[in-house]
């Protein structure tokens, strides 16, 4: 196939997309969906800028073409708010200053997301581990796993 | 940039014809770790590929199963799996240790067992723990299957013995039964998302205090991960209390010169073997007693 029709769902929206064959999920999402806040950085998975959240799991969707992934789910960080409402992840991040330059926090967000999902009461090492695939050349984070920790904190 | 055309097969016979069709045209790919970082850097390996066949949908290739007397992972089970398995946990440590350490979380979910061993990098962390538990892959085509140990499988750094009409279909772990011990170690520039600059896996038994049976194989060390039979052949047989740290770290690193030669990176992976392998066998000794 030149190109490939696939569906999509997208922050719970369902998308037909017609994709080119070298096209990553990075690129589906960004330039097609206008899902800016996924971030592209180093493009061969290192930095986790881009991750998302695809099937329920954190992955780096600049790993990912969009035609291998016909019929997928994915969450990206604009999928985060409901009804106008932060998740509470991202009311952590704010509260507890997680975020300076920014670029890495949607990353760091989903990635969260996903270990939360998955293990809604993790240890300190758990989520450091979860973001391990998450760099932030701002070097804050020390905030931003005592913001992912407040979240399991205040379930109780 | 490298322009392809993108496949994706729906079943396994779906795909053995497309690699019967397309000859070296096709590459595949399943998790993609590898596969993309290779087409963004537009490797000299993908020279000639005019197609991409996506085989991560096929099924019945991935899972883990237990078959009595060993563990089958499907070429497409991810390292996540691996390390969720509770099978593995149960039977085959090491193999967990190993998964543990690769990438990060994105790319152990994604990353596949099949991609892992196909890729053939001399670091890959898996490989060193299946060789050490004497794995063998299996290799189908459209009018053949065939099995061979996985030693044997990966020929050179980057190079299999896979024909360019096979499809890895699963892996094959024999279960080390009885007084088994092991250990999984790993040397890398940072925790997370590093290449090993070295990896060692140990396996052995423990029979009247003494080592026995023992498997030591290092990757990134030797152009592909292997045994280092002359060590297994002195540790063998050798009483704990006894072992000699510093006489066997050298001869390690001799072993390794002798595979490889003197080398630019010699003066720094000469004295690291030994002393991964002072470290694997005092964690193992410490956890007998």
């Amino acid at each position: 196939m030149k190109k490939a029709n696939i569906n999509l769902i997208v922050n719970g929206k369902e998308y037909k997309i017609t994709v080119e064959p070298d096209e990553r999920l990075l690129d589906t999402l960004r330039d097609r969906l206008h899902l800016t806040g996924v971030k592209e950085g180093c493009s061969i998975g290192e930095c986790g800028a881009c991750t998302v959240i695809l099937d329920g799991k954190a992955v780096n969707s600049c790993m990912v073409y969009s035609f291998q992934i016909d019929g997928s789910e994915v969450l990206t960080v604009e999928g985060l708010e409901t009804n106008g409402k932060l998740d509470p992840l991202q009311e952590a991040f704010i509260d507890h200053q997680a975020v300076q330059c920014g670029f890495c926090t949607p990353g760091m967000l989903m990635s969260a997301k996903a270990l939360l999902k998955e293990n809604p009461y993790p240890e300190r090492t758990e989520i450091k581990t979860a973001i391990e695939g998450n760099l932030c050349r701002c070097t804050g984070y020390q905030q931003i796993v005592e913001a992912i920790e407040s979240v399991v904190k205040n379930k109780d | 940039m490298i322009e392809f055309e993108a496949l994706k097969a729906n079943s396994l016979d779906e795909a053995l014809d497309v690699l019967v069709e397309k000859k070296d045209k096709v590459k595949m790919v399943s998790g993609g770790t590898d596969m993309l970082v290779q087409i963004h850097h537009e490797s000299e390996d993908l020279k000639g590929m005019n197609f991409l066949l996506d085989i991560s949908s096929i099924p019945g290739l991935g899972g883990i199963e237990d078959k009595g007397k060993y563990m089958k992972l499907g070429a497409l089970c991810t390292h996540n799996e691996i390390i969720d398995s509770q099978l593995v946990n149960e039977k085959l440590q090491i193999l967990q240790q190993a998964a543990q350490v690769i990438g990060s979380t994105q790319i152990r979910n994604r990353g596949t067992v099949g991609g892992n061993i196909n890729n053939a990098s001399p670091a890959a962390d898996l490989v060193t723990a299946l060789i050490a538990l004497e794995a063998s892959v299996v290799l189908q085509s459209k009018h053949e299957k065939r099995e061979l140990s996985l030693s044997e499988f990966v020929t050179g750094p980057y190079c299999t013995d896979r024909n360019e009409d096979e499809i890895m279909t699963e892996v094959k772990v024999p279960y080390i039964q009885g007084e088994y011990f092991e250990n999984y170690q790993k040397v890398k520039r940072r925790q997370a998302v590093a290449i090993a600059r070295i990896n060692l896996a140990v396996i052995t038994k423990i029979k009247n205090n003494r080592f026995d049976d023992i498997r030591v194989v290092f990757g990134s060390a030797t152009p592909t991960a292997m045994r280092f039979r002359d060590i297994e052949k002195k540790i063998n047989g050798t009483e704990l209390a006894e072992i000699n740290y510093e006489k066997l770290a050298q001869k390690t690193g001799q072993e390794m010169i002798g595979f490889t030669g003197e080398r630019w990176s010699t003066p720094y992976k000469k004295p690291v073997v030994g002393n991964l392998l002072k470290r694997a066998l005092r964690n193992i000794v410490k956890e007998v007693q």
